[in-house]
């Protein structure tokens, strides 16, 4: 019996320990270079006797701690200090978790690379700091990366959880839509936001989900209701290996055709052939399938995004927090009102993404724009639901009128096209890039880097980005470092134990680093 | 406006003093003579007795040789007016613009009963103090979320039923961007893709006061009724800064848009007045227009009756209008606007526009390019709204009466005017009539079922409800806690409902007269019952103030002596083209100041002269001549 599975044995409280013992003995990267934290919890040696062990959890700047600021990495919110705390920082200190402080990110979560936050960018750890470390959650998976947090929370509304777990080698959740509450995270795209959690192993997550999964918060309209999750819950099994040799036996992996893409970086797609590769040995079935309005969800997810992210970061006028610009008589400029606060308060991509939002929502504009992309977003949906082997627990059971289907989806058999259990596919279509280019880049350019994270987030299924391997050129110095890639499993709606179960399994076949970290 | 008492208005006009209320009131009263003396000799009513004497000396007092010719002249220019044909009030042409048709839709925002706000579990509150009342998600704190405080939806309803409008099985809130210091979040939420209720309908009727023009009454179709939040209140400080009170911000408002169906100033006045009266009816409101807990947008244009297939005219809004009057007022200065301006060749441009109080033209806010593009988006945050059937019904069938039935009721039952019905409707936010029909029970029950004459006494109770308890509410006084104050239940603390009903039973019952009923109710008013008296009988037992009416006898003794030396008077009944009732009126009125007053009934006093006239004087005169 290998380690790995006495660890899945092995109650889970147990296993995120021994993931931790054995994390503690990786000698720490520094710190300071990464610049992973925006504050730090005050003295965090002297917390409350409770605390197990010192686990200690990192949280992104836009999720409320009291006594602690929450300044979102933007110039607006500085020194804004939360008066209450956010569900999930609650019950991450129940589960013996200690704040260690506040991450940096991108200002407001916009941004693939954490290099808008205004309090510098975030970079990658060693033996890469000259890369990035991905967005918008880049401080959280860099305090993991670090060991300064055993655990970071992030919220990930088009990739932001998933995209920097992919960049540094970590684990990346974001749970189902309405799981987690939002009760005390800023809001970027409310119907996207999703706190997410970055880990050094699935255990770790998997303890935490196991935990709260059940937990209706009454402040979050948006969360689950208890008896939603009460039902949907008999409808979900959690994860049981079929053999012990063949642990994916009896499950069907989808392979979405419309994720190679030209961009692909070769030796991404090559490592995601070999994590398929590795999930037929262990008795996966693998099966393509396509997913139709995948084209179209990159172009709705920065409609919808921007047009919430407008409405939301309206509330910012330097009146009853954060930071007003006082150097004039008035805020207001040429007459209009707060235009002073908000022009100085801002970054570029901020302002952005708040006029591209403000555009599409114009009386002119909302038609061919905002509605059309809540259309592509059902669409997605659908075809999400329809590859899937389970039905969505949200939606009325449908059955889909093969005539309606896409003329390119083949059929396995008359009765249809084959569903999945999961969908495999690369997290980010490279490895992280170098922060020098990113800086080259068009926004264009990065808002390409989340056309596999978004769907995901479009649907509010739940999706977990872990590090596999890649194939390097043993002669290019350059590559011998970046010999990992994310690869994304998304399962249906409220599937996530069974999702984290199956990465757990694969966590240690698709890299080869995840392995000897559980020897 | 109330008329102003010809006492006031020769006082200000021959002596120039001013009425003493409100702002202008003195720090020292200005008729000491109405204060009850304190420690006079038989402890409370004796005050009220001398204050009522000296009430009555008042138009002795005014009997001045100059007041006469006023009160003549005033006389005189009413029936001139009268012959030419002309109202007193309302001018018809003020209503109609020869050759101008004008449309008018109106936006009504009513702030609902609930207990707590909109979207969060503050309190709602209406004077607190500033900034007491404020959730984390109604200053917008980063990170706060909104939840929807169910209990606003069933005044809600309430509004949508009285109002005839559908309830939508689903609807949803929407956000409605714009900068503003009273806005915290940036936008209000409110209801613009999917309102809660539609096409409802208001029936108004001629005596709800629309313009003559309208006939017999007009229907009004309603658009749609939607709920949304308040913003913050704004107290303006010196120079250019501001407090703001968050107290406001996210109270629970419908608003309701009216079809423009409108087409004459009146009509619109009418129709807001009678939504206030609904909601106040169904307990959906929680104050009126005067307390800033309505406020009405109109949407004016005109365009001419010539060519009856010509489309509307451009349209404008005139935004927070805050009175009846304002709404009748500001109509009509726009509809004037837009034709002057269409007259002289220019076109109406579509814009917002302004009014003050006692202004004569609206002015304008800001045109079609200064327009705020509100970006109306669904509120990702909250889920659609799903009101079942079974909840509309339950509240249409526990709603009660609406006011149209009650007033019709009151007419139709009671005999009281039209007008004095809706008044009684309408006093105290529907909490008058409350009282009414409380009085009434309590009238029921010492009449017993037999009673003949119950609907004599029950328009009684109509009429002193109406005019002898506001004359008690009218009278000049410090102390707010002597304030007539209903309760929503139709009670009423200083004038309760069984010393009411006491004393009109025993006015009806003709055990007392009505001079002495309404000293009863002074000292009902001031406390001294039960203080000082344990009950209306007891007061006019100890009083000695039972009505021992004189006899036949008595009354024609007095009658001769009230004719004694008026022979000019006498004179006038001989010859006339109509009965001088004034005449008549007069030598009653020396009746009863010369006879015992508390024995007096005047009613028959005036048969006893009329009798006497007719008998004896009239006849004797004419012998004489």
């Amino acid at each position: 019996m290998s380690i790995h599975v006495r660890l899945y044995r092995s109650k889970v409280p147990r296993g995120v320990c021994s993931a931790l013992a054995v994390s503690r003995h990786v000698p720490r990267r520094p710190l300071s270079s990464v610049n992973a934290y925006i504050s730090h919890a005050p003295s965090r040696q002297d917390d409350a006797p409770h605390r197990v062990d010192g686990l200690g959890v990192a949280v992104k700047d836009n999720i409320a701690a009291a006594g602690l600021q929450t300044t979102c990495a933007s110039n607006i919110l500085a020194g804004h200090e939360a008066p209450f705390t956010a569900t999930i920082v609650t019950q991450m200190q129940r589960l013996g978790y200690s704040v260690t402080g506040k991450t940096n990110m991108d200002e407001f979560g916009m941004g693939t690379h954490s290099t808008s936050s205004a309090y510098g960018p975030v970079s990658n750890a060693e033996p890469i700091p000259d890369r990035s470390a991905g967005g918008s959650s880049g401080g959280s998976a860099a305090a993991v990366v670090t060991r300064s947090a055993h655990v970071a929370l992030g919220t990930d509304t088009g990739g932001s959880v998933r995209m920097p777990a992919a960049y540094t080698g970590t684990y990346g959740f974001k749970p189902s839509y309405g799981m987690i509450s939002r009760w005390g995270v800023v809001p970027y795209a409310n119907s996207l936001d999703t706190v997410g959690i970055i880990a050094p192993s699935v255990p770790i997550i998997e303890h935490v989900i196991h935990s709260i999964r059940e937990e209706h918060d009454p402040q979050d309209p948006t969360s689950l209701p208890a008896s939603a999750r009460a039902r949907i819950a008999k409808e979900r099994t959690s994860f049981v290996p079929s053999q012990r040799d063949m642990p994916l036996r009896g499950f069907t992996f989808g392979l979405p055709l419309e994720y190679n893409i030209e961009e692909l970086d070769p030796r991404v797609r090559e490592g995601w052939s070999q994590a398929v590769d590795k999930i037929q040995d262990m008795g996966g079935r693998i099966v393509p399938v396509l997913l139709p309005s995948t084209k179209n969800a990159l172009s709705a997810y920065y409609v919808i995004a921007p047009a919430e992210a407008a409405s939301n970061l309206s509330k910012y006028d330097g009146i009853r927090y954060g930071e007003r610009a006082e150097d004039a008589s008035s805020d207001a400029m040429d007459g209009v009102l707060y235009a002073k606060t908000r022009g100085t308060g801002f970054g570029a991509e901020v302002k952005r993404r708040i006029l591209l939002g403000s555009y599409t929502l114009s009386s002119k504009a909302i038609d061919n724009y905002f509605i059309q992309a809540q259309k592509v977003r059902q669409l997605v949906r659908m075809d999400f639901d329809r590859v899937f082997k389970l039905s969505n627990p949200l939606r009325d059971e449908s059955s889909f009128d093969l005539s309606e289907m896409d003329e390119t989806i083949v059929l396995e058999n008359k009765l249809g096209p084959s569903q999945v259990d999961f969908l495999v596919c690369p997290t980010a279509p490279t490895p992280p890039p170098k922060l020098e280019d990113v800086a080259r880049q068009t926004p264009l350019d990065s808002y390409m880097n989340d056309v596999f994270t978004v769907p995901a987030s479009l649907a509010g299924l739940p999706a977990i980005s872990m590090p596999m391997d890649i194939p390097t050129d043993a002669n290019s110095a350059e590559e011998r470092h970046l010999d990992f890639g994310g690869l994304q499993l998304i399962g249906q709606y409220w599937d996530d134990l069974r999702l984290l179960g199956v990465a757990k399994e694969l966590a240690a076949k698709v890299s080869a680093k995840a392995g000897s970290n559980q020897v | 406006m109330p008329r102003i008492p010809v006492v006031t208005l020769s006082r200000y006009l021959l002596r120039g003093e001013l009425p003493h209320r409100e702002c202008l009131r003195l720090s020292r009263p200005l008729r000491p003579t109405r204060r009850p003396v304190p420690g006079a000799p038989s402890l409370g009513l004796r005050p009220l007795h001398s204050e009522s004497a000296s009430s009555a000396s008042v138009p002795a007092s005014i009997q001045t040789p100059a007041h006469v010719p006023l009160r003549k002249q005033m006389k005189d220019e009413a029936k001139k007016a009268k012959a030419l044909g002309k109202k007193k009030k309302k001018n018809a042409s003020n209503q109609v613009i020869e050759g101008w048709e004008l449309t008018v839709g109106i936006e009504i925002h009513a702030q609902l009963n609930t207990a707590r706000k909109l979207f969060s579990a503050a309190a709602t509150s209406f004077n607190d103090d500033p900034n007491t009342h404020v959730a984390y998600f109604d200053l917008a704190t980063p990170g706060s979320m909104p939840i929807f405080q169910r209990e606003t939806l069933i005044p809600a309803l309430r509004a949508a039923l009285a109002l005839n409008c559908e309830v939508q099985p689903r609807s949803s809130f929407d956000r409605k961007h714009y900068f503003h210091w009273d806005q915290p979040s940036g936008y209000q939420i409110t209801q613009y893709y999917e309102p809660f209720a539609r096409d409802g309908r208001i029936w108004l009727q001629s005596r709800d006061g629309i313009a003559a023009e309208d006939g017999d009454g007009i229907p009004v179709r309603i658009k749609q009724v939607q709920m949304e939040q308040d913003t913050a209140k704004t107290m303006a400080q010196a120079e250019s800064t501001h407090w703001i009170d968050f107290n406001r911000t996210g109270l629970p408002l419908i608003e309701i848009i009216t079809h423009p169906d409108i087409h004459h100033p009146a009509t619109a006045a009418a129709l807001v007045r009678k939504v206030q009266i609904l909601l106040n009816a169904v307990d959906a409101c929680v104050s009126g227009m005067e307390t800033g807990g309505l406020r009405a947008d109109v949407n004016v244009s005109v365009r001419r009756t010539d060519d009856p297939n010509a489309p509307l005219g451009t349209r404008t809004e005139i935004k927070n209008l805050s009175s009846f009057k304002a709404v009748e007022d500001a109509i009509i200065a726009e509809r004037d606007r837009q034709i002057a301006v269409l007259d002289a060749g220019g076109v109406v441009e579509s814009e917002t526009r302004g009014w003050s109080i006692g202004s004569t033209e609206t002015r304008r806010l800001r045109g079609k390019e200064g327009e705020v593009d509100y970006r109306y988006m669904p509120d990702p945050d909250l889920a659609p709204l799903v009101i079942q059937n079974d909840l509309v019904n339950h509240l249409q069938e526990s709603m009660g009466q609406l006011p149209d039935a009650e007033v019709d009721e009151l007419v139709r039952d009671f005999g009281l005017t039209p007008k004095d019905a809706l008044s009684l409707v309408a006093l105290d936010d529907g909490r008058r009539i409350e009282y009414f029909w409380n009085v009434i029970d309590a009238l029921s029950a010492r009449l017993g079922p037999d009673c003949t004459t119950r609907l004599s006494c029950f328009q009684l109770a109509a009429n002193w409800i109406l005019h002898e308890l506001g004359r008690l509410a009218a009278n000049p006084h410090d102390d707010a806690s002597r304030d007539l104050i209903f309760t929503s239940d139709g009670q009423c603390d200083r004038v309760s409902v069984d010393a009411l009903a006491d004393i009109l039973h025993l006015l009806h019952q003709r055990k007392i007269t009505a001079k002495v009923a309404k000293e009863l109710l002074w000292v009902v008013y001031r406390g001294i019952v039960p203080s000082q008296y344990d009950s209306i009988v007891d007061a006019v037992e100890t009083e000695n103030m039972w009505f021992r009416e004189l006899s036949e006898e008595e009354y024609n003794e007095l009658a001769d002596s009230a004719v004694d030396g008026q022979d000019g008077i006498l004179q006038q009944f001989v010859n006339y083209k109509q009965y001088p009732q004034g005449k008549l009126m007069f030598l009653v009125g020396r009746m009863v100041r010369l006879g015992p007053e508390e024995r007096i009934d005047p009613k028959n006093a005036e048969i006893v002269m009329r009798q006497a006239l007719e008998e004896r004087y009239i006849p004797a005169l004419r012998q004489d001549a």
